[in-house]
């Protein structure tokens, strides 16, 4: 089989051209995406070596987290073309990082209250 | 919609729709929502291993800056680019799927096929340094080398290089003595190690957080003996944090692996031809799934390989 550009064969539900309907994305916008991920990349590297703790602690691990997420949420938007799709899939793509959030809260809201008890070495 | 009465005898039938559904439309919708609660279940499966990461780092944090610091933060740099590489080409072959272009779409399957090896290459070459310097935390799966002569004195000794199994005699043997020579500075491995133990003596970032004052509880407990830094008490913290370590990056391995005998099978249908720019839905699932892996790995870099370089040490 050759190269065919068959999506424009007839199409028996043209008449809602709504949303989410097969869309393309753009080349251009792929490859900004990749350039996004690639520079957070090498973001991602060069803060951490920078003692940011100082402003306060953690502040490494935000910085990092956060370029993390930024990724993640071009990924997730354009590669995996939720920014075109229904909202069910936003739903769910939401929902599952929703109940990770519960899951990592309710975990930490028992041992960082823990107090250390009187073994003290 | 309109009525839809089994009636493909009548009008064109796209040759991709099963008969279970109305057009294909509701057939891509239904796809994606079943990928994506697999993907939902995926993010829980991962994320117990994300908690318990964040519960022991947030216990020992000088012990998870110490083993990360000890892992080759390039590699895992470049990993992550070649898996950015390859979530592109995954992309874009699910891009000109789309447009119904099959070669194009075969040579990007192909394409993340080899960056997804190389990836698993890297790792392997990551694992293979990780046993020869005595890092994984599983006693026995390390490099066994040989005691220097001269330290050898008691046939006990002598007895356990037989290789037998007694767990009485390896309270006796003192696995991972330093040797003369001294190597103090974190990273370089002078030990014998005859058993393949967990070998870490680098207690620099304990003593750092202690003068620095930023010990939580939790290590001032699991750190010390007598209120004396343990190396032993530290070597076990450290030996938490290569754990995590195997797991995570070991399931993401595996994740991958699963990705690559996908894509073998996508790239047999795409090569003859089963994908036209109206039923492409394989492609874009698997893609789904690749993007996927890719996100995890997003994470496992920074929070793995990065999360103690600003203490400065390590290389």
């Amino acid at each position: 089989m050759d190269d065919k550009d068959l999506r424009h064969q007839p199409d028996q539900n043209s008449e809602h051209h709504s949303d989410d309907e097969n869309h393309i994305v753009s080349l251009p916008l792929y490859m900004m995406v990749f350039g996004v991920l690639v520079v957070g990349t090498i973001l991602t590297v060069a803060v951490a070596f920078i003692d940011l703790d100082h402003i306060f602690p953690g502040a490494n691990t935000l910085v990092a987290l956060s370029i993390a997420f930024f990724k993640m949420t071009c990924v997730v938007l354009i590669f995996m073309h939720v920014r075109w799709s229904s909202r069910l899939i936003w739903l769910m793509a939401i929902a599952g990082f929703f109940w990770l959030a519960i899951m990592f809260a309710f975990t930490m809201q028992d041992y960082l209250t823990r107090s250390s008890g009187t073994f003290t070495g | 919609m309109a009525t839809h009465f089994d009636t493909h005898d009548e009008h064109y039938h796209p040759p991709g729709l099963q008969h279970h559904f109305e057009d294909m439309k509701q057939q891509q919708e239904s796809d994606s929502i079943g990928m994506w609660l697999f993907l939902v279940q995926e993010i829980m499966f991962f994320g117990g291993l994300f908690t318990v990461y964040l519960v022991f780092r947030s216990q020992y944090p000088m012990a998870f800056a110490a083993g990360s610091n000890h892992l080759n933060w390039w590699l895992g740099a470049a990993n992550t680019l070649v898996l950015i590489v390859s979530s592109l080409t995954m992309a874009l072959a699910v891009h000109y799927a789309q447009l119904g272009k099959r070669n194009l779409q075969v040579v990007l399957i192909i394409l993340t096929m080899i960056f997804g090896a190389v990836f698993l290459g890297v790792k392997a070459v990551e694992y293979t340094d990780k046993y020869h310097e005595g890092i994984v935390p599983v006693s026995g799966l390390n490099l066994k080398t040989e005691k220097s002569h001269e330290k050898i004195r008691s046939p006990r000794e002598l007895n356990s290089q037989t290789g037998r199994d007694d767990p009485r005699e390896s309270l006796r043997i003192p696995v991972g003595e330093k040797n003369e020579g001294g190597a103090e500075h974190g990273g370089e491995h002078h030990y014998s190690n005859l058993r393949g133990e967990f070998q870490w003596t680098d207690t620099s970032l304990a003593v750092h957080a202690q003068e620095e004052g930023f010990l939580t509880n939790s290590e001032k407990i699991g750190y010390f003996a007598g209120g004396e830094l343990n190396a032993d008490k530290f070597r076990d913290k450290v030996r938490i944090f290569f754990w995590i370590y195997f797991a995570m990056t070991g399931l993401h391995a595996l994740h991958m692996i699963i990705g690559l005998a996908l894509m073998s099978w996508l790239l047999w249908k795409a090569w003859r031809g089963s994908y036209t720019g109206e039923y492409y839905a394989p492609v874009e699932m698997a893609g789904l799934y690749w993007h996927f892996v890719d996100i995890v790995w997003i994470f496992l870099f920074p929070l793995l390989y990065l999360l103690g370089r600003h203490f400065g040490g390590g290389h």
